[in-house]
């Protein structure tokens, strides 16, 4: 028993060598030790969530590292490190001070990362900016959302009510202003150009929260994501007015109207990406580019998002820093409207 | 009765022997992070997903979603029965809903009684997990709207309800436990305003972005207060350790708990329905409410059962509760039920106004395995407490360290920061020291809890109806609660006034 174990280790440590010898350049001398290019990642894999376990940048992280692990896409071990504090703010001033060269840590995040760079209060130093944003994987949008019974038929006429009183309307979402739901739903209101300063909104604490301000009348207009809301609607307790998306989504959401459609020059999306250190060596950031985008190709992949119900959109480094600098154009404009800007 | 047949159904997919396995690992599980404070059900459940993922990999995907859903169910409530252990033989909280539990278990350990208090707090669990469930069957729908109407001013009523109940936590001076009460609620506007999104008191340091963990107070207070007390002023029992005396409750224990255990259930449970307001609440709630109406309100905090036997039943009744609104309507209630739900959505299964007509075969299975899971808590619980209650038998110089290690690992577990490791020690000092001057503990850490419950709810009222404070007493719940609060406070005020000698906290 125990020899054919030894054996079994013995072809195992073979193989890996075999493989990395493959792997490795075509001269056949390569040592496999020697952190060449393709031989990175030479050593265990850290990726982490900056929040407790079970949030989005928790699961995000957990399905990447599972989908790599068992697509074989990356031989090292990953580890996924909760890293919570501040909205990701505590982790972010350790990353981007002591781990700046680490290629072996990388984390993922979403908005807040410009967000809370950018805000006022609760303001994060350290922005995307200090870091390599390596790829997005997913998104979402924000959908602005009525009871069913509301008198509220279209967007339009929410916000001509609220332009001629901005008191008579409550607008409920799951955090805080000057974060998330609250700019999603600021948005169509500023673009449509009323003083966002005026309205009356109310935070919650999260999604679920707010949907049930929204279904027991404590609200009159939620904004969400809208991933969230399908099931609502399907059983006919709301009415989704309008969501942030670049075109019509699919399934559920496909009659709703987008609000470039209704006239309002706005568009948001919830991204969630992977970001690596700000210093990141050339090997390291070339692995993660080409490995990522296979990711993003992967069936596996595919699968992991229909389950957890996310959509895919994929952008490379570039696109996505280039996405990253119009998306904190947008909010930072936000922000100033409400005075909130840092 | 269509209800019946599905329920029927349910226990035909609950009692298939995988699924029996399921509930076993899962309360097994629960029952261990319960007892370890740090590690409570949420991030249990969270840690565990993965792993149930891989294990139900080879069901269908319906089959898999009810087998997952039942294993992480049960380390919900398992966790809930576990959390009593530390609390009881040890004064160290394993979860913010069983802080009231250190009260009067703690010291019923200290007077052998560690078994009893075990033995109720298994039999109270038992008994609200049974009456959370049956509630749940019949009143689902109808609680599920109730809750709906539960709008910011309701909850801040309630809330005022809770600080006004506070003196049921009074020690010695009433005096002393509404400064801590302030204290309590002036600590939770530490970090980011919820409302405005202004950070208070955060002095630009990001760890206090999002305010005071309430997990690291309390263990700090409590446990390492203790500790602290133990070795400035050498307690030396180690020569005259308390006896253990007999594990199971006498009869006259069961009958001094079954009304505390009724009412702690029913309480439990329907709070726990509120989205929001959660198992800590209700445990606080079902204490002062016993206290109230107990005969021998002065036993209270020097071992009282019912002290022990009401609050461990709120709890577990919250939890089945808490079922309700993530069942029904999709909105989880507390930070567990929110990862149950996303549990739930990995499986395809969404939560919400249509999962008893589009997955009946889970909604049932998982009602139906409560009942297996909870019948099986008490099965494994019984025999357990004779083993925890030896660990009081412990010697200080072995226990003491094990609690400064329990104590930071599980606040290091959670918070994954060193800080709060250094505020655990903060605190430990404050609770000593507050301890050693007779400031009750536990008015602080529910005005931390109820803090921000209150001024959120307050301001969310006040935004929704443009500054009428009128709000509050405009809405019929919400008149009830604060009458009955100003009550609270008036009555026992105005009888003394009148020269009545009735028992208020002061004489105990």
């Amino acid at each position: 028993m125990k020899k054919t174990r030894w054996r079994g280790l013995l072809a195992a440590a073979m193989m890996t060598l075999a493989l990395a010898a493959c792997g490795g350049n075509e001269s056949a001398g390569s040592k496999p030790s020697n952190s060449s290019a393709t031989n990175y990642p030479p050593k265990p894999i850290t990726i982490v969530a900056p929040s407790g376990a079970g949030g989005g940048w928790d699961l995000t992280a957990r399905a990447i590292t599972k989908v790599l692990d068992e697509s074989g896409l990356v031989k090292q071990t990953m580890i996924v490190e909760n890293k919570p504090g501040g909205g990701g703010a505590v982790f972010m001033a350790e990353y981007a001070t002591q781990e700046a060269k680490n290629d072996y840590k990388l984390f993922v995040n979403s908005p807040p990362i410009i967000i809370n760079n950018l805000k006022k209060e609760g303001n994060s130093p350290f922005g995307y900016k200090d870091t390599t944003p390596l790829a997005q994987l997913t998104k979402d949008f924000g959908a602005i959302v009525v009871k069913a019974d509301s008198k509220f038929q279209t967007l339009t006429q929410l916000l001509d009510a609220i332009k001629q009183d901005p008191k008579s309307v409550t607008v409920a979402g799951g955090s805080a202003p000057g974060s998330m739901d609250h700019l999603v739903a600021i948005l169509p209101i500023y673009k449509a150009g009323i003083d966002p300063k005026s309205i009356k909104y109310v935070s919650y604490d999260g999604g679920g929260e707010a949907m049930a301000a929204l279904l027991g009348g404590n609200a009159d207009v939620i904004a969400t994501d809208a991933s969230s809301v399908g099931e609502y609607l399907k059983a006919g307790k709301v009415r989704v007015l309008a969501v942030s998306a670049p075109e019509r989504l699919d399934g559920v959401l496909k009659d709703v109207p987008t609000m470039k459609e209704l006239d309002i020059d706005a568009e948001f999306t919830i991204w969630r990406g992977i970001f690596g250190p700000k210093d990141m060596s050339r090997e390291a950031k070339a692995f993660w580019e080409e490995t990522l985008k296979k990711l993003s190709e992967h069936e596996k992949w595919k699968e992991e998002l229909q389950k957890q119900g996310w959509e895919a959109e994929y952008r490379n480094s570039d696109e996505f820093t280039k996405f990253l600098q119009e998306q904190e154009q947008q909010v930072g404009d936000l922000l100033k409207s409400l005075g909130m800007y840092k | 009765m269509s209800t019946l047949s599905f329920l029927l159904d349910g226990f035909q997919t609950a009692l298939q022997p995988h699924n029996l396995l399921f509930a076993f690992i899962g309360v097994l599980i629960g029952t261990t992070v319960g007892v370890l404070p740090g590690i409570g059900p949420i991030s249990g459940v969270a840690l565990l997903i993965p792993v149930t993922a891989s294990m139900t990999s080879g069901l269908s995907p319906e089959q898999a979603a009810a087998s997952s859903i039942i294993l992480l169910a049960g380390v919900y409530y398992g966790a809930m029965y576990g959390g009593s252990t530390t609390s009881i033989l040890l004064n160290t909280p394993g979860e913010s809903s069983s802080v009231v539990t250190t009260l009067d278990g703690y010291q019923m350990a200290r007077q052998g009684r560690a078994g009893v208090a075990l033995a109720i707090a298994a039999i109270g669990s038992f008994v609200a997990g049974i009456v959370a469930l049956i509630g749940l069957v019949l009143l689902a729908e109808p609680l599920s709207n109730v809750a709906l109407k539960f709008g910011p001013a309701e909850y801040f009523s309630l809330m005022m309800l809770g600080l006004a109940a506070v003196s049921g936590l009074a020690g010695k001076s009433m005096t002393k436990a509404w400064i801590m009460t302030v204290c309590g609620l002036l600590l939770s506007t530490i970090g980011l305003d919820n409302v405005s999104g202004v950070a208070r008191f955060t002095y630009d340091i990001s760890y206090l972005y999002g305010g005071l963990e309430f997990l690291t107070v309390a263990v700090g207070l409590f446990a390492l207060g203790e500790v602290f007390k133990s070795i400035l002023h050498n307690e030396k029992n180690d020569g005259e350790i308390a006896k253990i005396g007999r594990i199971l409750p006498t009869k006259s224990d069961l009958r001094e708990s079954a009304g505390p255990i009724a009412r702690g259930s029913l309480l439990g449970f329907f709070t726990g329905v509120l989205p929001g307001a959660g198992a800590t609440l209700a445990s606080f709630f079902s204490y002062i409410l016993e206290k109230k109406v107990s005969k021998h309100p002065e036993n209270f905090g020097k071992g009282a059962i019912a002290g022990v036997a009401a609050p461990e039943s709120a709890n577990n009744g919250a939890s089945g509760g808490a079922m309700i609104p993530l069942l029904t309507l999709g909105i989880p209630g507390s930070g567990t039920t929110a990862i149950l739900m996303g549990a739930l959505i990995m499986y395809n299964v969404q939560p919400g106004p249509l999962l008893f007509d589009e997955h009946p075969e889970v909604a049932w299975g998982l009602i139906a395995s409560m009942f297996i899971g909870n019948v099986m808590l008490l099965i494994l619980n019984m025999p357990l407490v004779k083993v925890f209650a030896k660990i009081i038998q412990t010697p200080t110089k072995y226990l003491l360290p094990l609690i400064i290690a329990i104590s930071v690992f599980g606040v290091y577990a959670v918070q994954v920061t060193t800080f709060d490791v250094f505020l655990l020690l903060a605190f430990g000092l404050l609770g000593y020291w507050l301890a050693q001057h007779d400031y009750p503990l536990a008015p602080l850490v529910l005005g931390l809890v109820l803090g921000p419950m209150i001024e959120n709810n307050m301001r969310r009222a006040l935004t929704a109806s443009n500054g009428d404070y009128l709000v509050f007493v405009e809405k019929p719940i919400s008149l009830v609660l604060l009458i009955i609060a100003f009550l609270w406070i008036a009555v026992p005020m105005v009888m003394k006034l009148r020269g009545k000698s009735i028992i208020v906290n002061e004489d105990m």
